[in-house]
């Protein structure tokens, strides 16, 4: 249902959808480390429902963004506001940012560009500490082992194994994640943040090291935790192929800085973007 | 100025010469492999044991004529420096070394253990109680006898002593450091051994001359130790120690000049703890002071960043 | 299938009453829940019942056999009762110091601060220190005799409770510090501890209404004594019944076990461990590593409290000469001799420990006096090799950090990450899977040497980054 509701608002720029439809709201963010600024003012929208990809080469400040996001850096000025609830606010002329695992509790879930599982935790207990912002039985419930930590846990772990399930992992639950191949890691921490019960995805280079068919099949995944799990997705991503075939609007960063936004199509046809990507030369020429 | 003031200040200035000296092994070990050398202090501990057994081999004692003492004093302390820097970089080799990729604790606790064993050597090796050491360089007042100032205050040769010892030695090692083509290969693999190893430094090498270093500056805190404050025990480079680690922090640790600034203002808060506290209290105070540190400014007073490398 | 996205249900669990019967239920199931375990591994579980067997039986084992015909026979000694008192009492602070090292990775070097603080609490509730103060309570003595007087059970968790409180107290400021600083931090609060019980002997103070003239807070370099024995149910529990200590340190070590192994397996302890294997990521699901980390110190640190408890009020006297640095080593020590992160583990190594620096090593010096005399050189009668404890465990420490980091009884988990795997592993080959998986399930500890061991050559090249290492920014 909602890939029906991302083409309409694929049309629209950052700052012309409703309110009422967006998940994220950035305005004016701001990262500098020191003397480098490494985000530039950036506005950035996020529909519902929407699969937005992030691009730019490499030092573009895609990861910085999504770190700002997720509550990890906090900006140097701007505001971030998740469904409704403020991720970063203004207050005087210094920016303050919610905590990551408050974000996180707030729904968005995310993977990393290189693989952060806990190495040597199961497959399920990956999960099961995605889960763990949800749970509410306390360090006396354990120590006593109460009706509600028994509960609990039980229905933790079930829908733990749901997870693995939907991911493909279920016959890996009791295996060392850094035991796994690279393609179920790959997959364990998607499953790792869908435990945490996002609205929001964000997916750092999500293919990054796979081959054709595995990339394939990431694609397809994605386009499936939208389908199936109403999720929205933001994604950070070097292959074309896939940032292009999946993505309802693609935004450009260069330099910290905007450089465009639109449909995969728009932005593909947009000199100042062949530019960036390989070089004035390449732009005059083409 | 009051004269009391002015003479805990000369106190802990001498103090915190020694202290620098020790603190400095700390800092550079720190430096380049992101070790609190735990043992260090114990090697210091060594190296005054070692010098206080020399210094009597040689029969140097209360009244031997002062050419003699000086010579046979340059003597133990080349001979301390260089068994004190051998057996500190035997330790990297044995207890360090192969834990190198291991997670950081592993070499820590590898530290632990190695002081404790040496605690143990010169415990077996002098049994436990305080070894005294008589007064070899004269508790001569200089500034009354020699420039004939009416003061209380004593500048006495022992402090003079330490000076002379530490600071030559603190201006050659920073010197070291930061010009010749050895500082610079500690100062890259300190900032990233991996990078540095590619660059075709030989990081072992490095590391191996940085706990050379490390360990005849111990030495020569060690033999300061018995000619100026006369006395030695087992357990000494636990507490010195951790002074000096404390000084290594206060300064910014990872930082030469830091190393040797922490030192002198650990000197002298010991020195007025002792004074106008009580000595039974000032352990607490130099351990307050480092949690404060550690916990309001983990960067130390000249601050260095170091790179959570996490 | 958005159910797989939304959070479990909380439903109404029932409170107390429902505990209560569901600790009945599950009294009620334990046969069968015990036939079941001996039909599913037969071998494991008839094994487990002997040594659970043996192990209450062993105090009366030690009385009646052990100590009179071992004392001086081959093969070894058998401990006298305060020994394995103190082996009770040391295993219960490393199972708590291994919550906060093995479970969640945080060196703690000043865990001796925490037993002191449980000693101190002990005595100050249980002997005539204040003796300007008559409270008795649950007590036999004649009314208004000096102090305080409060029954054990109640000065056990007392001593639990601050330790706890001064654990969270030390690591709300200090928690955010990186690992190393962290270890000297709590150094030096073990240091200070100790100097504030040895010193605040004559206080004087004043600061508004409190005004202190030459007050006795902590009866100095004394300490306090004499301390009430621990007394349950009319039966004494103090060093003068030693038989009896030792099952009441028994039931401690039991509790202690459960708690920590009920910790381990809930949600708690995989914060725990989730922070130890990477810290940002744990902090990224959701975790609040800050919280979750201050509550492996208090928690940790209420098994200290246990201990001191114990100490205090088994010996009768607490002075600040227990709580030394070595104290605290002694316990990591204990833990990584065991295998760290496992309970089990820890508990074999504070057994070791102290039975080694306690029983083994006089004993040792003794066999040589004996020999000396026998062979005609008494001066082999002069070495004294409890001397060489420390030495001993120095030596350990090295060794054991370079050929087996991870203890005699290992955790799978941290022998894994203390041997230090390459990072290609991350990528897994099928056999290592294989393997693995069945290791997972049953734990068999000489089956860790999957991986190879860390390479010795320092210099040879950049290694590439292990997975759980941060991306930086892009």
């Amino acid at each position: 249902m909602s890939a029906m509701a991302g083409a309409p608002l694929a049309e629209l720029r950052t700052g012309q959808v409703p309110d009422d439809q967006l998940l994220v709201r950035a305005r004016g963010v701001t990262k500098r480390f020191g003397g480098l600024v490494a985000v530039n003012s950036v506005d950035f929208d996020i529909p519902r429902g929407a699969i937005v990809s992030l691009i730019g080469p490499n030092g573009a400040g895609k990861t910085t963004f999504f770190n700002m996001i997720t509550g990890y850096y906090v900006p140097t000025r701007g505001e971030i506001s998740f469904d409704g609830h403020p991720i970063v606010s203004m207050k005087g002329d210094k920016a303050r940012s919610k905590k990551p695992h408050e974000v996180t509790a707030l729904g968005i879930g995310r993977t990393f560009q290189n693989i952060r599982l806990f190495s040597t935790m199961s497959a399920l207990d990956n999960v099961l500490v995605g889960q763990h912002v949800h749970l509410r039985s306390h360090w006396w419930d354990a120590v006593l082992r109460t009706p509600l930590l028994l509960a609990e846990e039980e229905r933790a772990t079930e829908r733990a194994h749901a997870l693995l399930e939907f991911l493909g992992l279920e016959a890996r639950a009791h295996t060392w994640a850094r035991n796994l191949p690279y393609g179920d890691q790959r997959r364990l921490e998607i499953a790792r943040a869908l435990a945490t019960s996002p609205k929001l995805l964000l997916l750092d280079e999500p293919t990054a090291g796979m081959n054709a068919s595995e990339t394939r099949e990431m694609t397809d995944l994605i386009r499936r935790l939208r389908a199936e799990l109403g999720l929205t997705v933001l994604l950070i991503e070097h292959d074309m192929r896939v940032v292009m075939g999946i993505s309802d609007r693609v935004t450009v960063l260069d330099y910290g800085e905007v450089l465009a936004e639109g449909s995969p199509a728009e932005v593909r046809a947009n000199p100042r973007v062949i530019e960036a990507y390989l070089g004035r030369g390449a732009a005059e020429e083409g | 100025m009051d004269e009391q003031l002015l003479q805990t200040i000369v106190i802990g200035l001498s103090n915190g010469l020694i202290y620098a000296l020790v603190a400095l092994g700390y800092t550079l070990v720190y430096g380049i492999i992101e070790l609190i050398n735990f043992a260090h202090g114990d090697v210091f501990m060594l190296g005054s044991m070692l010098a206080l057994t020399l210094l009597v081999y040689f029969g140097v004692t209360t009244g031997t004529d002062p050419l003699t003492a000086i010579s046979l004093i340059v003597l133990v302390l080349a001979i301390t420096m260089a068994v004190t820097a051998t057996l500190n970089v035997s330790i990297e080799r044995v207890a360090y070394r192969p834990l190198r990729h291991a997670p950081r604790l592993a070499p820590l606790i590898s530290a632990i253990g190695m002081s404790f064993v040496l605690q143990n050597v010169g415990l077996l090796w002098k049994g436990p109680a305080n070894i005294g050491f008589p007064d070899v360089i004269p508790n001569t007042n200089i500034l009354t006898t020699v420039l004939g100032f009416d003061t209380n205050v004593a500048i006495t040769y022992k402090h003079l002593f330490a000076a002379v010892v530490t600071i030559p030695l603190l201006i050659v090692l920073t010197w070291f450091v930061a010009k010749t083509k050895q500082g610079k290969a500690m100062r890259a693999t300190a900032q990233d051994p991996d990078t540095a190893g590619l660059m075709g430094i030989d990081v072992n090498r490095t590391i191996a001359i940085t706990f050379i270093i490390a360990g005849a500056l111990a030495g020569a805190a060690g033999l300061v130790q018995v000619l100026y404050n006369n006395t030695t025990v087992w357990n000494l480079g636990f507490r010195f120690g951790l002074n000096a680690f404390t000084s290594a922090v206060l300064g910014g640790i990872g930082n030469l000049q830091g190393a040797v600034l922490g030192g002198i203002v650990l000197g002298l808060i010991n020195a007025f703890s002792d004074r106008y506290l009580s000595t039974q209290w000032t352990n607490a105070i130099v351990f307050g002071v480092l949690i404060a540190i550690l916990v309001f400014r983990p960067t130390g007073l000249l601050g260095q960043q170091l790179a959570d490398r996490a | 299938m958005s159910s797989l996205i939304a959070p479990v249900e909380h439903g109404k669990t029932g409170g107390l009453p429902a505990w209560l019967a569901h600790l009945a239920a599950s009294a009620a199931n334990w046969p069968a829940a015990y036939r079941a375990r001996v039909q599913a591994s037969p071998r494991r579980t008839v094994l487990m019942s002997v040594l659970v067997v043996l192990v209450f039986a062993y105090p009366l084992l030690n009385r009646a056999v052990l100590q009179p015909f071992s004392r001086n026979v081959f093969p070894l000694p058998a401990p006298d009762d305060t020994t394995v008192v103190f082996m009770l009492i040391f295993a219960t602070m490393a199972i708590g110091l291994n919550i906060v090292i093995g479970f969640a990775g945080l060196l703690d070097l000043g865990y001796v601060a925490f037993y002191a603080l449980g000693a101190y609490t002990a005595a100050y509730l249980a002997s005539p220190h204040w003796s300007g103060l008559s409270i008795l309570l649950f007590s036999d003595l004649p009314a208004g005799f000096p102090g305080i007087h409060l029954p054990f059970f109640i000065i056990f968790w007392a001593a639990a409770l601050v330790a706890a409180i001064f654990g969270a107290l030390l690591g709300a400021p200090t928690l955010r510090l990186r690992g190393d600083y962290l270890a000297i931090v709590t150094l030096g609060f073990g240091e200070i501890v100790p100097v504030f019980f040895k010193n605040l002997v004559n206080v004087h103070f004043s600061f508004g209404p409190i005004q202190l003239v030459n007050a006795n807070l902590t009866g100095g370099p004394l300490g306090i004594n004499p301390i009430d024995p621990p007394q349950l149910f009319g039966i004494e529990f103090g060093v003068i019944h030693g038989f009896n200590a030792v099952y009441l340190g028994l039931a401690v070590v039991i509790m202690s076990i459960v708690i920590a192994r009920n910790l381990e397996r809930s949600r708690m302890g995989r914060a725990w461990m989730a922070i130890r294997e990477d810290e940002t990521a744990a902090e990224m699901m959701g975790v609040n590593t800050v919280r979750t980390k201050l509550l492996a110190f208090g928690l940790g640190a209420s098994f200290a409290g246990f201990a001191g408890a114990m100490q205090a009020s088994y010996q009768g006297a607490t002075t600040s000469d227990f709580f030394m640095f070595a104290t605290s080593i002694l316990v990591v020590i204990m833990i990584i001799l065991g295998g760290i992160g496992n309970i089990w583990g820890v508990i074999l190594g504070a057994i070791t420990v102290q039975y080694v620096d306690k029983t083994l090593l006089s004993w040792v010096g003794n066999r040589l006096k004996d020999t000396g005399v026998a062979i005609g050189s008494p001066q082999l009668g002069e070495i004294n090799p409890s001397q060489f404890s420390f030495l001993l465990l120095g030596l350990a420490l090295v060794l054991m950090m370079r050929f087996r980091p991870e203890g005699l009884l290992p955790s799978r988990q941290r022998a894994a990450e203390l041997h230090a795997a390459p990072p290609d592993q991350a990528l897994g080959s099928a056999a290592v899977m294989e393997i693995e998986e069945e290791v997972i399930e049953e734990a068999e500890p000489e089956d860790i040497d999957v991986t190879p061991e860390a390479s010795d050559a320092g210099g040879g090249g950049a290694p590439p980054d292990p997975p759980g290492r941060t991306g930086g920014t892009s």
